[in-house]
């Protein structure tokens, strides 16, 4: 991206009414949950939801709701948290904060599509990564959370011009991206790097926020951004699109990507991704119900 | 903090309590994926518990765990394989089966084929059902492709080439008459364009659609025979491996690598996979779909 045209980001994002501010939970959340399982202070955890109101509120929500079936549903966060567990505490907490901070309103895309991709592909990048026998499963999964967040900038910054870039995507039903450059000469990702820069996320997020559509392009945290790459595409072609059908073939072992993880992760020579692919759609329902959970009962936002 | 809560016993991020299945079920559903390919999604694992009720049914055993017994240990286990298998893709034969292959075919695979065929002298596509059974795959093939015919395979051939190994399922083809069930996924713009109404529950074939379709007996595993077959674009070839041991299988994939042209691609059923027996097709995905692809050797990348 050229100097000039990140300065004009840059001052667009500035100019939004309301710049989105980051909650102040998120980042410690993120560092608690980015550890291992069984490293998590739960406790803490606990502590850190219980300052953000909003965040507790939809913890408590959850456990209510009838998919849990409980007969007395814990009315404190450290019992939310414990009976949700950490994978789903994890997904509410992020998204929370993430909506809290991009209300949806009137945006180009469906929000229930953008965050059963966003849910969908943080779930595909945990369960690759685990597969991969990677240990950073977690800095996977909120990789794969965020990697789209150019996409809230844009359809809060940059409305009407994202919304041309949709429909174009849609029409013609070729990848986002390819549509966003066309219309506005950039893409999700090079607006979606200026708020993770200002939002202070680890370098290797921004990478992945910034290089997951070109991912042979990035020189630092290659494997990561490459796993995000190949789970961000699957995701697309198994039902956790953006709500539209994508003419696009995809060869996932000619992808660059893949390379750089074949030279990462010697197991994935053994690889079964059919097997890979049938079990994602296992999760595709899940991730449905969860997304109608976290944003039902407010609407659209 | 409540002191009675269990926490979830791992990070499953499954919402709804998992049902009890017994452990056995996901067992067998290995044991079919490693002999046949079929892999039975967790969401559609109740699908194998009734294929291995009916089975048990039939055969007076009490439990999975027995059954288990009859799949891997007993002389009859590879025929009690078989009939599994033909309780796993039972009503899977019907028209316009599996959409996001025939999008996949329509929208990716054909305006590619055509780019790429484009300077030849015979404007022709040519599609093989494999294992075609009582016609279903290739009559939804046709009218696909005929729906194409003033757009865009305008001024294109295509030819569909439909083979089965019984004989009275091919006679059955031929006549191509379909009831309620088989037409289950059949929109009335197809059933009004395409179909005769034969009475209230049947319908027939019209025969313009039946021209580009020719009709044989053929197995697979009949090595002179399938040395014949060459040019295909595409082949379908849905469910039919499953039932092949794994020397079979290896053999009919390179058949069918060798009957492809370059850039042509092998479908297979939508819970089916070629596993690792092949590692020349690159298996691709398309929306919903996945493939595998014969590359050619001029386009390394997609």
């Amino acid at each position: 991206m050229s100097q000039s045209m990140a300065t004009n980001i840059r001052e667009r994002i500035a100019r939004i009414e309301k710049t989105p501010a980051i909650p102040a939970v998120l980042l410690p959340l993120m560092k608690l949950l980015a550890m291992p399982a069984d490293h998590v202070d739960m406790d803490e955890v606990a502590r850190l939801i219980s300052y953000d109101q909003a965040i507790a509120a939809q913890c408590l929500r959850m456990v209510n709701s009838p998919l849990f079936g409980i007969a007395k549903p814990p009315n404190t966060i450290p019992g939310a948290v414990v009976l949700l567990g950490l994978n789903r505490v994890e997904s509410i907490v992020m998204t929370s904060c993430i909506r809290l901070a991009f209300p949806a309103k009137n945006w180009p895309l469906d929000p229930a599509v953008f965050w059963q991709h966003s849910l969908g592909c943080a779930m595909v990048c945990r369960k690759f990564s685990k597969m991969l026998g990677g240990a950073d499963a977690e800095k996977a999964y909120v990789s794969g959370l965020l990697h789209d967040v150019g996409i809230l900038v844009n359809c809060v910054a940059f409305a009407e011009e994202f919304a041309v870039s949709v429909e174009r995507a849609r029409q013609n039903q070729i990848p986002l991206g390819e549509a966003e450059r066309m219309t506005m000469g950039f893409t999700h990702c090079e607006t979606g790097v200026v708020l993770a820069e200002e939002w202070g996320f680890a370098d290797e997020i921004n990478e992945v926020v910034a290089h997951h559509h070109d991912a042979g392009a990035t020189t630092k945290a290659r494997g990561l951004v490459a796993l995000v790459h190949l789970s961000d595409l699957l995701c697309r072609m198994r039902g956790l699109d953006y709500g539209y059908y994508e003419r696009h073939k995809v060869d996932l072992l000619t992808d660059p990507a893949w390379t750089v993880l074949l030279a990462e992760y010697k197991q994935l020579e053994n690889f079964d991704l059919a097997r890979f692919t049938f079990e994602l759609d296992e999760a595709v329902g899940q991730i449905r119900e969860l997304v109608s959970t976290i944003l039902g009962g407010s609407a659209q936002a | 903090m409540p002191p009675v809560i269990q926490p979830p016993s791992s990070r499953v991020s499954a919402l709804k309590p998992v049902e009890a299945i017994d452990p056995a079920f996901r067992q067998i559903r290995d044991l079919v994926y490693n002999v046949s390919g079929i892999y039975q999604a967790e969401e559609k694992l109740y699908l194998l518990v009734d294929g291995c009720g009916r089975r048990m049914k039939a055969l007076g055993v009490n439990g999975p765990r027995d059954y288990w017994n009859h799949l891997t240990a007993r002389p009859s286990r590879e025929v009690e394989l078989r009939n599994l298998l033909n309780e796993l893709t039972i009503g899977e034969t019907c028209l316009f089966r599996s959409l996001p292959q025939l999008d996949a075919l329509k929208k990716v695979i054909l305006p590619e084929l055509i780019g790429e065929k484009v300077r030849q002298v015979t404007k022709k596509i040519r599609i093989w059902s494999a294992g075609c059974s009582t016609g279903e795959e290739p009559y939804t093939l046709a009218m696909v492709l005929s729906e194409e015919q003033d757009g865009l395979l305008k001024g294109w051939q295509f030819e569909i080439v439909a083979t089965d190994l019984n004989d009275r399922s091919v006679e059955t083809a031929k006549a191509g008459i379909y009831g309620e069930y088989a037409l289950r996924n059949t929109s009335d713009y197809f059933k009004q364009k395409y179909f005769t109404r034969l009475d209230e529950k049947k319908f027939q074939i019209r025969p313009e659609l039946k021209k580009p379709i020719s009709f044989s007996r053929l197995n697979l595993q009949d090595d002179s025979k399938m040395l014949f077959m060459k040019g295909f674009d595409v082949i379908f070839c849905c469910n039919v491996l499953i039932y092949f041991d794994g020397v079979s299988k290896g053999r009919v994939i390179s058949h069918f690598m060798n009957d492809l042209s370059f850039g042509g691609y092998l479908f297979l059923g939508t819970s089916e996979s070629l596993m690792q027996l092949n590692d020349q097709f690159h298996l691709v995905h398309f929306p919903g779909a996945i493939a595998y692809w014969k590359p050619s050797p001029f386009s390394q990348k997609t």
